[in-house]
This record gives C-alpha cells, sequence and structure tokens, in this order.
C-alpha cells in the first residue's frame, strides 16, 4: 500500500466520520435529478424498515426528503442548463438521527432577493402550532399557485407538519447575488 | 367516453376512470415528477364529464398510502369537482382507504371537512 493510498483512505474516512459524528447516514451533494429522488428514497425508506424504526415516522422522514428534494430541484439557484431544455439545480442533502430524533436537513443557493420573502414565510410557519399548520395548509391548497412556484406552494407547510420536533432554517450569505439557505426538518 | 387505465408506477398510483360505470378510483404512492403531466388530461377528462351528469350515482375511491404536497392540490381539487357534481343533484360517495391513526386519515378527513353535498367514508386496512 503506498502513502498516497493511505492518505486516499485517510481523506474518505475522516469525511465518513466528520458524518457519522453529526448522525448522519445519507448524504448527497450535488445536482439533484427526480431518478435520484427515486433511489436515495427507496433506500432511506429500506434502511429506516431494517432498523425498526416507526412506521410513521418512516413516513414522516420520507414525506420531508421528498419536499426537500423536490425544492432543490425545482428551485436552487445554482444550475446548469436551462428550462426549455434540460437543466440541473445543485444542493445539498443530508438524512439521520442525533439523540433519537430523526432529521432531514436540505441546503441550497437562493438569489438574494428571494431571502427575505423566504425567512418571513418560515418564520411565520415555524410559529404555528398544529392546527395553525392545518389552516394555512388548507387555505394555501385552495388558494392560487404563488408567483414563481412551480409546484404547488405547500412544500415548506408539509414539512412542518411532518416535523413533531419543528424545524430550523437559517441563511448565509455567499455574495451579493446569492444567499445558501437551509432548512433542517426533526421528526 | 371510454374508460381510463393508467397502471401505477413506483411513484404515480393506478387511476382507474370507468366513465360508463360512473365509478373512479386512484390507488398508490403519489409523487409525479411532473403533477400536470400525470394528472392533467384524466382531471380535465373527469371535471367535463361530471359536469355533464344529473341524477346519477358516483363514487370516486381513493387509495394513498402517501402523496406530496403537489399531489395534495390535485386530490383537493378532485373533492371540490365531486362536492359539485353532488350539488348539481348526483349521488356522490367518496371512499377514503388508509390505515386507520395514520396521517393518511387526518389527510382524508381534513378534504373531507370541506365537502357539503358529497357522502364520505373512511375505510381502514385490516
Amino acid at each position: 500500500m503506498g502513502l498516497e493510498e493511505q492518505v486516499l483512505a485517510s481523506e474518505m474516512f475522516d469525511l465518513r466520520d466528520t458524518l457519522g459524528q453529526q448522525g448522519i447516514t445519507f448524504c448527497y451533494s450535488g445536482y439533484m435529478t427526480e431518478g435520484i429522488l427515486l433511489g436515495i428514497g427507496n433506500a432511506i425508506k429500506t434502511q429506516m424498515q431494517l432498523g425498526d424504526a416507526d412506521a410513521k415516522v418512516t413516513k414522516g422522514v420520507f414525506a420531508v426528503f421528498v419536499e426537500q428534494v423536490q425544492n432543490v430541484i425545482r428551485y436552487s439557484a445554482e444550475k446548469i442548463g436551462n428550462e426549455d431544455s434540460s437543466e440541473l439545480r445543485y444542493g445539498i442533502l443530508t438524512v439521520g438521527s442525533k439523540d433519537d430524533v430523526p432529521f432531514v436537513a436540505c441546503g441550497n443557493m437562493i438569489e438574494t432577493k428571494d431571502a427575505e420573502r423566504l425567512r418571513d414565510s418560515l418564520t411565520h410557519i415555524k410559529g404555528l402550532d398544529r392546527d395553525g399548520l392545518k389552516a394555512l395548509w388548507k387555505e394555501t391548497l385552495r388558494g392560487e399557485t404563488p408567483e414563481g412556484s412551480k409546484g404547488a406552494g405547500v412544500g415548506f407547510i408539509d414539512i412542518a407538519r411532518n416535523a413533531r420536533h419543528g424545524i430550523d432554517f437559517d441563511f448565509r450569505k455567499v455574495d451579493d447575488a446569492y444567499v445558501f439557505f437551509t432548512l433542517k426538518a426533526l421528526l | 367516453m371510454s374508460t381510463l387505465h393508467i397502471p401505477a408506477t413506483e411513484r404515480t398510483p393506478e387511476l382507474l376512470f370507468d366513465f360508463a360505470a360512473n365509478t373512479f378510483s386512484l390507488k398508490g404512492e403519489s409523487y409525479p415528477e411532473n403533477i400536470a403531466e400525470f394528472f392533467g388530461e384524466p382531471v380535465g377528462k373527469l371535471k367535463e364529464h361530471l359536469g355533464a351528469q344529473a341524477g346519477q350515482r358516483i363514487a370516486f375511491h381513493f387509495a394513498l398510502p402517501y402523496f406530496n404536497s403537489s399531489s395534495a392540490k390535485t386530490i383537493m381539487g378532485l373533492f371540490s369537482l365531486l362536492d359539485q357534481a353532488a350539488e348539481d343533484g348526483n349521488d356522490v360517495l367518496i371512499t377514503w382507504t388508509c390505515e386507520e391513526g395514520d396521517d393518511m386519515q387526518e389527510m382524508g378527513e381534513e378534504f373531507a371537512e370541506d365537502l357539503d353535498a358529497a357522502k364520505f367514508e373512511l375505510k381502514f386496512l385490516e
């Protein structure tokens, strides 16, 4: 075994160890596609079932995972290609468990101009109790799809409804044009 | 109108719309890659069909173990179409099959809260 190989293995082991210390069992960083969603989604379900996780928790983790990944596929500001032909959008996703509380965390670039609206919207959602979330969910489903939305615009409310231990979110400035956005759901 | 049948895939439910018999069903997980591509045409046809019904017995069966938030919007739209058909003088029954105590029970009940004329029945899997 050459010295280079040992460094290579050490680097990968250290990365794995860093993830492990945070309780992360799945990590994906890169361009996200619907095919990746399907593949990782199935692996998450299988892993949780094999680990004897509660069926409700497994469904919740899967549901949050789908909304998080579809958010990246549709809205991440870091992308290649274009909407008319084919495009790929970049995000980072982690799934794991810390102190017996499963989590799904996802991060992606957003345009600075969208950060305030997103922060307001998530602050509002985070402050609601179960009944409040249910009311907002129905209101949003009934209403017109918000401008600039390609889905139902209820993804974040859905995530919060599944997150029995709450949601956390954060924004980090990257440059004048972009902010890195992270949303973590605790189930 | 003929019967519309789309077999289930890993991420889209089996869709069976028997227009002649006025029985309709959606069975399976629903998180399509493109919501409009999957539901657009069937829901359009259903809307057209229901609008032409009077004094008919209409049944819609939902058995969805999981659906994503954009599917939720479509399901709510279907409930609204069916309720309208009931208000127009049809006998409409919506059945919702799920596991007892599952989140899907809550979802079904929440959709049903908005019904004025259509009947709603919960069915639990054994």
